[in-house]
């Protein structure tokens, strides 16, 4: 990804760079092209000066008879060292040998090349614009202009000569207005290196970006060749191309480092993600494992069978909250008096957990252990509460206590703050009336009273945990309704109530612990 | 993952005043069972030390009230002479009546 992101960071990059140095190039030609103009221009602007002086001179010649005197007197202003010209001369333009008749500064170089005098001046005569000669192959490389007046009648022309540099090399001043440019002069319409006339440049050919133009100089013309020195449109587009390429790499190197940082973020991210749904899923095989073992430690505590005793079907369900590990602390135990009768008790710790369990454990046998001895539920609680108050504790525990006689269809049950079985005859139905005693472990209770209730045959009597009736936003009563009404006026067998309470009244989300008993009477 | 979800945790409020006699009036709202017994357990442990011979639960504005809520009470009842509940809702009244405890956590009259 990362890759991806510097890639194309530098592919946009790399296209805006030469689209950059497209136009940085396109601009300079323009540019230089612009200025090639500009030194013409300024070329062109120096042949009024030359010519004007030249053409007076000649002028003056005509009208005197080429005096000497009066030329000299005239020229003098313009010609000699660090003067307009280097040399000034009166040339008899019909001589068969041309010289020079009056000299002004120093000796013209074309008095020693008579032919190219002779050429020079045949041109003038017939031209009306200042013409000019190059002297190039001589040992004082010069340049020349002449200038006649036109007209048969005209006898004289007025030559000046300036020597070219050494080597022909000239730089621009540094405060000139082309110190930014190179630049060749030849003489001509052609670029030709023999009619070289000055140049700042070092070597030739000339390379790279040039524009050329041929400049218009009197009757002659010059071929100037302009180089730019550095970039004309300015440094910073000259660099704009590298700023463009530098910017955009490090933007493509900070979008490929974001990239990369993206890709690790979602990669931990997705990471964390799967930690989580690791921690998430160990959690619930976690809490699986310590609801399967509270669930194995409840039933352990439970009896393991109910006894079977002639004329009774005895049936018990024991459901455990819809959620969390806690172990409740509900417990029943059905335990054989003789061949007749039974003891049942159901009881419910406060509380949950372990510390509930365990004092479960402890009621439990405590309770078989005091019904070994005594027959009467009352009794039995009244000694459990001695025992439990007899130390000091942080629990109470609801129990029931019945005697349940199948033979003689009744029942003699004491309660301890638990709430009192519901007891099905026929097609009628009510909970028992007893008194709530104190639950066991709140207080020593030396008089628990027990009730004792005959019932018809085929009877039946449930007692249960509050789990089955207790439900968040209504009164107990509600819940003790509900109850009565699944379990009434359906003629219901031990299994078919035990399925029809745990289906119906015991709902999905039942958040406490439910143990139910059934006893029914033979019919 | 569902029984940490539905392992949800009871809101209660204890609140605490005393009335004109310096007696605690201790307001319990919301609905008390074991998820937070031990909580109500904790703000009332000092005053029961405190002030041996009265204290009243106001449980006017409690909506459910489960066997741990009573163990926190019968709790306070086992340390302090006179325990009263003040207008406990039919529900919470009903689960004292259903449990024998009229006499222990008597009902303000």
């Amino acid at each position: 990804m990362a890759g991806a992101a510097f890639l194309l960071g530098m592919a946009v990059t790399a296209a805006f760079a030469l689209t950059s140095l497209a136009l940085y190039h396109h601009n300079e030609s323009h540019l230089l092209r612009l200025r090639a103009r500009q030194v013409g221009s300024v070329l062109t602007a120096a042949v009024p000066a030359i010519q004007t002086t030249l053409a007076s001179a000649a002028a003056l010649a005509d009208a005197t008879g080429g005096d000497a005197e009066k030329f000299r007197a005239f020229m003098a202003p313009y010609a000699g060292p660090g003067r307009q010209f280097a040399s000034a001369s009166l040339w008899p333009v019909k001589a068969s040998k041309p010289a020079p008749t009056v000299v002004v500064g120093a000796a013209p170089v074309l008095a020693s090349l008579p032919r190219q005098a002779r050429a020079l001046f045949a041109r003038a005569r017939h031209s009306r614009l200042l013409n000019t000669t190059g002297i190039l192959g001589s040992a004082r490389p010069s340049v020349g202009f002449a200038f006649s007046t036109p007209g048969g009648e005209h006898r004289f022309a007025v030559y000046a000569e300036n020597p070219l540099p050494k080597d022909r090399r000239s730089a621009l001043a540094g405060n000139s207005a082309f110190s930014d440019l190179n630049y060749a002069l030849f003489l001509g319409r052609s670029r030709n290196p023999k009619n070289l006339l000055v140049t700042s440049l070092h070597r030739f050919p000339i390379e790279g970006r040039q524009a050329s133009t041929v400049v218009p100089f009197g009757a002659s013309a010059f071929t100037l060749v302009v180089t730019p020195r550095g970039p004309l449109g300015g440094t910073f587009f000259a660099d704009l191309p590298w700023i463009i390429v530098i910017v955009g790499a490090l933007i493509s190197l900070a979008a490929a480092a974001m990239t990369d940082r993206l890709a690790r973020r979602r990669q931990h991210a997705e990471q964390l993600t799967g930690v989580l749904d690791r921690v998430a899923a160990e959690n619930h095989q976690l809490y699986t494992e310590q609801r399967g073992i509270a669930q194995t430690l409840q039933h352990a505590l439970l009896p393991d069978a109910l006894p079977e005793i002639d004329g009774l079907r005895v049936g018990a369900r024991y459901l455990p909250a819809a959620s969390g590990i806690d172990v409740g602390g509900d417990w029943y135990d059905v335990v054989a008096i003789d061949d007749r009768r039974a003891l049942l008790v159901l009881g419910d710790v406060s509380g949950h957990g372990l510390h509930a369990a365990t004092t479960m454990a402890l009621l439990r046998h405590a309770t078989l252990a005091y019904a070994a001895e005594e027959r009467h539920p009352a009794a039995v609680l009244t000694k459990l509460s001695d025992f439990v108050n007899s130390g000091s504790h942080d629990y109470f525990a609801t129990m029931l206590c019945a005697l349940i006689d199948a033979d003689a269809r009744r029942v003699t049950i004491a309660s301890a703050g638990h709430m009192a079985p519901l007891l099905i005859e026929g097609d009628d139905s009510r909970y028992l009336d007893l008194d709530a005693n104190v639950p066991i472990g709140v207080e020593r209770v030396l008089d628990y009273e027990e009730t004792t209730v005959s019932v018809a045959p085929g009877s039946t009597l449930v007692a249960f945990t509050d789990g089955l009736v207790e439900r968040r936003g209504e009164v107990l009563d509600a819940g003790l309704a509900r109850l009565r009404s699944a379990a009434t006026g359906k003629q219901l067998t031990r299994d078919d109530l035990l399925a029809t309470l745990t289906r119906d009244v015991a709902t999905d989300d039942h958040q406490d612990d439910t143990a139910i008993v059934v006893i029914q009477w033979q019919a | 993952m569902a029984g940490v979800d539905e392992d949800e945790v009871a809101q209660i409020v204890v609140d605490t005043s005393f009335d004109a006699a310096g007696t605690p009036i201790v307001s319990v709202s919301g609905e008390l069972d074991s998820s937070n017994a031990a909580s109500l357990e904790a703000a009332v442990a000092p005053l029961a030390a405190a002030h041996a011979a009265r204290l009243v639960f106001d449980l006017s504005a409690l909506r459910f009230m489960d066997s741990a809520g009573i163990a926190v009470l019968l709790g306070v009842a086992a340390k302090v002479q006179t325990v009263q509940l003040r207008e406990p809702s039919d529900a919470v009244r009903r689960v004292i009546e259903l449990t024998g405890l009229t006499g222990v956590l008597p009902i303000e009259s």
